[in-house]
């Protein structure tokens, strides 16, 4: 349905995915498959998930969101969320949600800075 | 209006003659009676104005008919019957239903009714329309959160740097809308500093403390910081008694120290001009 | 409001939860809920209704424009014959748990809305109702307005 709708792009070692306004669950899986999938196959030390069109943010969204991060970490990467709406900030907060060691940023641009600034894992930093 | 001498009516007004005409004929105050188990008894001119049922359609019904749904779900029409019975008596202001399904704000005194050796014979009941007071109170409430709302802005006052400065008392709704305007500031100005100061709040209570934490946790999400400031001791006690945790919560003193610490983590610094050449 | 005030859908596939989401996005959005308001209701949804399919299977979302004296809101049912909670106290102590994707998620609901009740026997089925009244003023509205009961 909407697994077209989400764009895995890689630029250098990090990859920029974008999600959709209103993904269903199968695209969320979708989503995660495709991350860890560029991450084996690249070697990309940074992840940022640019959410910066989507409304709405549930658990399922954000258990798998907590996954991934984690699966990147295990990988080697470090994970961005980028973007987030007001909104979904305040409702996400309220409903209790978090999104595991995931990083957060404004936007892409800081996104990139932040990643940019990190050292690269394993050298000790953490 | 013919009534057997022992009808609940008569057993709980007693036989006054002029304390029933004046009972009977208040219209601005819905005036029942209840028998020891909440059922409608008697009935008043000021009672079919208010709630809408005539005498002859509701004498006999439970009184907790002119509770909300809720209300009833969760057991109110007894518990305040049985406040009433232990204390004597039992005053509140709720929402109450009319016959047409309309509800009102009404302020509402239960009196139990005893005789002399204790037994309790029924309970009184005199319940009054509020709405329109509440009308009024709503929109001077409604007034003053505007003006609240325009003394406590949301200020970009350098590139990336937010300030906030909270004045007043907090409620739970007030917080709230505070926590939307900062954040949908920090979001439009793209600024992933803001100082919070609330040097001019001077309590606050759960809720409130509880919105501010997830104010906090909120800014986080979104990719920016918060940096409290002008925390006043009081403060400080109510936020450690809740056991919320403030050591991962940056604090400062006052709101200059505050604009440097935010100054500082966006690697930028206050440097003095030198004016000798 | 030219959107219906009223309906119900049924819940037994992964699109559904989508469908309720997008039913009531139009419905709080016409209503005139503010965007986090409906952020808060259409969230609530989301997760009520993947209660409904993953521990159910199949089941229905009721909602219903509430227009009282009171004030003007949304109210949302969510009912299912599924296993039921056992422990109905306990769900609502309960808060999420990202690592292990279990439970309900109830008392983070609840915080979303303004009222929330849950009746459910084990084997028979639950049913979840959540309401937000809408934030005006008596001063405001023209059919009703401000401060909602408790409930």
């Amino acid at each position: 349905m909407a697994h077209e709708d989400i764009s895995v792009i890689r630029l250098r070692d990090l990859l920029l995915v974008t999600v959709p306004p209103d993904p269903d669950d199968q695209t969320i899986s979708v989503l995660q498959e495709r991350v860890l999938d560029a991450m084996a196959r690249q070697d990309c030390r940074g992840l940022v998930l640019d959410i910066s069109t989507v409304q709405i943010l549930d658990s399922f969204f954000a258990r798998t969101v907590a996954e991934t991060v984690q699966m990147v970490s295990l990988m080697g990467g470090r994970t961005v969320l980028a973007g987030m709406r007001a909104s979904v900030a305040i409702t996400a907060t309220q409903l209790g949600l978090t999104m595991g060691k995931a990083l957060t940023a404004l936007d892409v641009d800081r996104a990139f800075d932040l990643l940019g600034a990190l050292p690269p894992k394993g050298d000790g930093y953490e | 209006m013919p009534e057997q001498p022992n009808s609940p009516s008569n057993k709980l007004l007693g036989t006054s003659d002029s304390f029933r005409l004046l009972v009977e004929t208040v219209k601005d105050y819905a005036i029942v009676m209840l028998d020891p188990d909440g059922y409608v008894a008697s009935w008043n001119v000021g009672a079919e104005r208010i709630k809408g049922y005539r005498q002859d359609e509701i004498v006999g019904k439970h009184f907790s008919c002119f509770y909300p749904l809720d209300a009833i779900e969760r057991g109110v029409p007894q518990e305040e019957l049985e406040a009433a019975a232990r204390e004597g008596r039992f005053e509140d202001e709720g929402w109450r239903v009319r016959k047409d399904g309309k509800q009102f704000w009404a302020s509402v005194v239960i009196t139990a009714l005893r005789e002399k050796d204790g037994t309790l014979r029924g309970f009184g009941k005199v319940t009054r329309d509020l709405t329109e007071r509440k009308r009024t109170e709503e929109r001077l409430q409604q007034q003053s959160r505007e003006i609240m709302e325009l003394s406590t802005p949301v200020m970009q006052v350098w590139r990336g740097v937010v300030v906030a400065p909270l004045i007043g008392s907090l409620d739970s709704q007030r917080t709230q809308q505070f926590m939307e305007r900062l954040l949908n500031r920090i979001v439009e100005t793209n600024s992933p500093m803001a100082l919070v100061d609330i040097m001019g709040v001077p309590t606050i209570d759960t809720q409130t403390a509880q919105h501010l934490v997830e104010t906090i946790s909120a800014v986080r999400l979104l990719g920016a910081q918060v940096v409290l400031t002008g925390v006043q001791p009081a403060i400080a006690q109510t936020l450690v008694h809740l056991g919320i945790d403030l050591s991962d919560i940056t604090t400062r003193s006052s709101l200059a120290a505050g604009l440097l610490v935010a100054l500082d983590m966006l690697n930028l610094q206050v440097v003095a001009k030198d004016l000798r050449s | 409001m030219n959107d219906i005030p009223e309906g119900e859908l049924r819940i037994e596939s992964e699109n559904d939860i989508v469908a309720a989401r997008k039913v009531v996005r139009r419905t709080a959005t016409a209503m005139g809920f503010g965007i986090t308001d409906v952020t808060r209701i259409v969230t609530a949804a989301s997760e009520l209704s993947r209660n409904v399919y993953q521990y159910a299977h199949f089941g229905t979302m009721r909602w219903r424009f509430l227009n009282e004296e009171a004030g003007v809101g949304l109210e949302l049912v969510f009912e299912d014959s599924g296993p039921g909670i056992s422990d109905i106290g306990e769900a609502m102590r309960a808060g999420f748990s990202t690592s292990r994707g279990l439970g309900l998620g109830l008392p983070g609901v609840k915080r979303l809305m303004d009222a929330m009740t849950v009746q459910s026997q084990v084997g028979r089925g639950t049913t979840v109702k959540v309401r937000k009244w809408l934030r005006r003023s008596y001063a405001a509205a023209i059919t009703s307005g401000g401060d909602p009961p408790q409930g």
